[in-house]
């Protein structure tokens, strides 16, 4: 761990994580709020990894692997909502999605 | 068969014709009254059989009713020993008889069904009462009578009398019913057990003492059905009734069941108890004889009376001779019923006239009903050899014997009242008898009366004739007979009704022989000179049979307040308006304001609250669900992660 250590891998990642957190609450397209949460999930991820290098366990980089194949799955059934919902609404934006209102 | 199966086809045979009018007979007519006469008829039969064939031992025997846990248990069971079985052959003999005479006095009658229903159903319960063996099943009986005696006072319910005086009775009895159902919680907490031969045991054997506060509380029970001092405000309102029931249940039985359950739970009674029950008996005596002379309606004059003859029977008990209060009680249904039935005679043939003042001169129209009464009003006189004299001149020479013995100035208190009541007896029952059927007629209705159907006169007979003169006399002599009148009557037939006269505690013989030892003679002597002294001046006062009251027109002040009962009535109106009723408005503004107001809607209200915070979240905005879910998860972390305490 010469050069970079810990501490920047974790800023990295906080700064991330904090990136898509706040996507996700100001953006109002729904495709990007996805994006964002992507990005948080791939923040966590370099997170682990850290810890994993850090600690000389694998624990980590076996969750990451957990985390990127359910991100996949996630990815498959959620893409598939947001183009089902944009077929029916003909709008992603999401203050429009509100038909559960009132 | 034994005897438990026969008492118990005795108790259940009403009960089966209660039901079948009830169910099957409501707008039966003359079959509903031919079931419940029947049943009448029964119980009679059978219980003469039981008790001719009954050896003086205690029977008793109980089924187990509910079990609750191991320590608690509710019987149902009979109890059946002297006292009852002198209750047993009043209750169904007499029972018998206004049956049959009710056949003829409710013959224009639209409801026949619902009337002999509500008789049967007081036959069954009446006999509850004289069989039961524990405090709790005397109690159900006990609101049994209760509810019977409702429903017939409420016979005619479309007269709005005759609806408020049910209420009137049913709601006072309910003050009484309080107390005795605390009296008999106690009881049980107290002994362990509800029984009552078992509590006597307890008593007897010393284990466990007499307890003052349980014999006032069940006290108050018997001042209720009893109605006596202060209860007694619903028995004269009863007399809306038709006149069979104010015979059968508002002067034989029913208010006699009250000194009845007395003499049954006479060892309960502390010394200080009886004395509150002799100052009470004998205080009601004097003031029911009172107000018994300020009325027209001659039911409510008779309701007086027997307000003061149970006064007598309560006295008897506070005397501490409960055999003596039960003979009375056997002596005052045969000329109480007697009397009841002839003025039910006489309203009947006056087409529902009650008032005594707008008859007069019947004696010649309605010759049977005029001997019967007059027997009547000798036996209630206590005119000697009488069946009245008996019982009532021993009531009141024992408590001069009491008195005399050293047993305090209470009893001389007592014995002063009892005799005042004797001359007021006098008075009154003279006032009747002269009012209604001396004179000339004094009204319309009166001039065209004529003698009753044989329904009605065959009771009046029986009761009149035979039992108001010749019951008291299988009771040994005082005097002058030497005993012979107790041929007149079969040896075993006097043996069961001298039973609970003699062999309960403190019966006949010992009050008549705590008054030979005073040697006091004069008492016998008083007691007649009052009998005549009051005939006598009721003679001159009301002998032509007047239209209208002289006492009314001599002190109209004195006549006002008997009439209006010594204002008790307006008492207790002016209690339940202005004192019960501003009280329970401050209870009900309680209710209303806090508990409907404060705990009520209040823990509504913050659940709504809550939903309408809560409600405002969930509008759709997707935003909004993030944030709330990230502000969670942040919370949730700082939790975790022990930022927060």
């Amino acid at each position: 761990m010469s050069g970079v250590g810990l501490n920047a891998y974790l800023f990295v990642a906080g700064l991330l994580f904090a990136l898509g957190f706040f996507g996700v609450l100001l953006r109002r397209n729904t495709l990007v709020i996805y994006m964002c949460m992507e990005l948080m999930l791939n923040a966590v991820n370099l997170a682990l990894v850290a810890f994993s290098r850090y600690n000389q366990t694998m624990d980590g980089n076996l969750f990451v692997f957990f985390i990127i194949t359910v991100a996949a799955a996630e990815v498959a059934v959620g893409l598939a909502i947001i183009v089902a919902l944009y077929r029916k609404r003909r709008t992603v934006q999401v203050e429009e999605l509100n038909a559960l209102s009132n | 068969m034994n005897p438990l199966e026969l008492l118990a086809i005795i108790l259940l045979l009403p009960l089966a014709s209660a039901g079948i009018i009830c169910l099957f007979l409501r707008r039966g007519g003359y079959w509903a009254s031919a079931v419940s006469v029947v049943a009448a008829l029964g119980i009679m039969v059978l219980s003469f059989v039981f008790l001719l064939r009954w050896d003086g031992q205690t029977i008793s025997g109980s089924i187990p009713w509910l079990q609750l846990g191991q320590d608690y248990s509710f019987e149902l069971g009979f109890l059946f020993n002297h006292e009852a079985a002198t209750m047993l052959a009043v209750v169904a003999f007499i029972g018998f008889w206004i049956h049959v005479f009710s056949v003829g006095y409710m013959d224009d009658d639209k409801d026949k069904g619902r009337f002999f229903g509500g008789l049967s159903i007081f036959m069954f319960s009446m006999l509850g009462i004289v069989l039961s063996d524990n405090l709790f099943m005397v109690f159900v009986f006990w609101e049994l009578v209760g509810f019977s005696s409702y429903m017939l006072i409420a016979h005619y319910w479309d007269q709005d009398y005759a609806a408020a005086a049910a209420k009137k009775a049913f709601i006072v009895n309910r003050v009484g019913d309080f107390g005795f159902l605390v009296g008999i919680a106690w009881a049980y907490h107290y002994y362990g057990t509800a029984d009552i031969s078992a509590i006597t045991a307890q008593i007897q054997s010393g284990q466990s003492g007499v307890v003052t506060g349980i014999g006032l509380c069940l006290m108050c029970g018997f001042i209720g059905k009893s109605a006596q001092f202060p209860l007694q405000v619903w028995l004269t309102d009863a007399m809306a009734g038709p006149t069979p029931v104010s015979a059968l249940i508002h002067a034989a039985t029913m208010v006699a069941a009250g000194i009845y359950f007395m003499v049954r739970v006479f060892f309960l009674l502390s010394p200080f108890a009886l004395e509150w029950i002799l100052w009470s008996g004998a205080i009601m005596t004097a003031f029911a004889g009172f107000c018994a002379l300020g009325q027209t309606d001659i039911k409510k004059s008779l309701a007086y009376s027997t307000l003061a003859h149970l006064g007598y029977m309560a006295t008897a008990i506070g005397l501490g001779f409960p055999g003596l209060a039960i003979m009375h009680m056997a002596m005052h249904a045969c000329f109480k019923a007697t009397l009841f039935l002839c003025s039910g005679s006489l309203i009947h043939a006056c087409h529902h006239e009650q008032n005594m003042f707008k008859m007069g001169g019947l004696w010649k129209k309605m010759p049977v009903t005029f001997i019967a009464f007059f027997v009547a009003t000798l036996s209630i006189s206590a005119v000697p050899f009488t069946a009245g004299y008996y019982s009532k001149d021993t009531i009141i020479a024992s408590a001069w014997g009491k008195f005399a013995a050293g047993h305090g100035d209470a009893y001389a208190w007592a014995f002063g009242l009892t005799m005042l009541g004797a001359l007021l007896t006098a008075l009154y029952m003279g006032r009747m008898l002269f009012v209604v059927f001396f004179g000339k007629p004094n009204s319309e209705k009166a001039s065209h009366a004529h003698e009753s159907s044989p329904w009605m006169t065959a009771p009046l007979v029986v009761l009149g004739w035979v039992l108001s003169l010749g019951a008291g006399w299988f009771v040994y002599n005082w005097g002058w007979a030497d005993g012979v009148m107790n041929g007149l009557i079969p040896a075993d037939v006097a043996q069961f009704m001298v039973d609970g006269y003699s062999h309960a505690a403190g019966g006949w013989e010992a009050a008549h022989h705590l008054f030979e030892q005073s040697g006091a003679h004069w008492v016998e002597w008083l007691s007649i000179g009052c009998i005549v002294a009051g005939f006598l001046f009721t003679f001159f006062f009301y002998g032509r049979g007047p239209s209208q009251d002289r006492l009314q027109a001599k002190a109209p002040g004195l006549y006002h307040v008997l009439e209006r009962h010594g204002w008790f009535d307006d008492v207790y109106d002016f209690y339940v308006t202005h004192i019960q009723q501003r009280f329970a408005d401050f209870i009900a503004f309680l209710d209303t304001a806090l508990i409907g107001g404060l705990v009520v809607r209040g823990t509504g209200a913050v659940a709504g609250l809550v939903g309408m915070v809560s409600r405002s979240l969930h509008v759709g905005s997707i935003h909004g669900y993030v944030y709330w879910f990230i502000a969670g998860v942040l919370l949730f972390g700082a939790f975790a992660l022990g930022l927060l305490r």
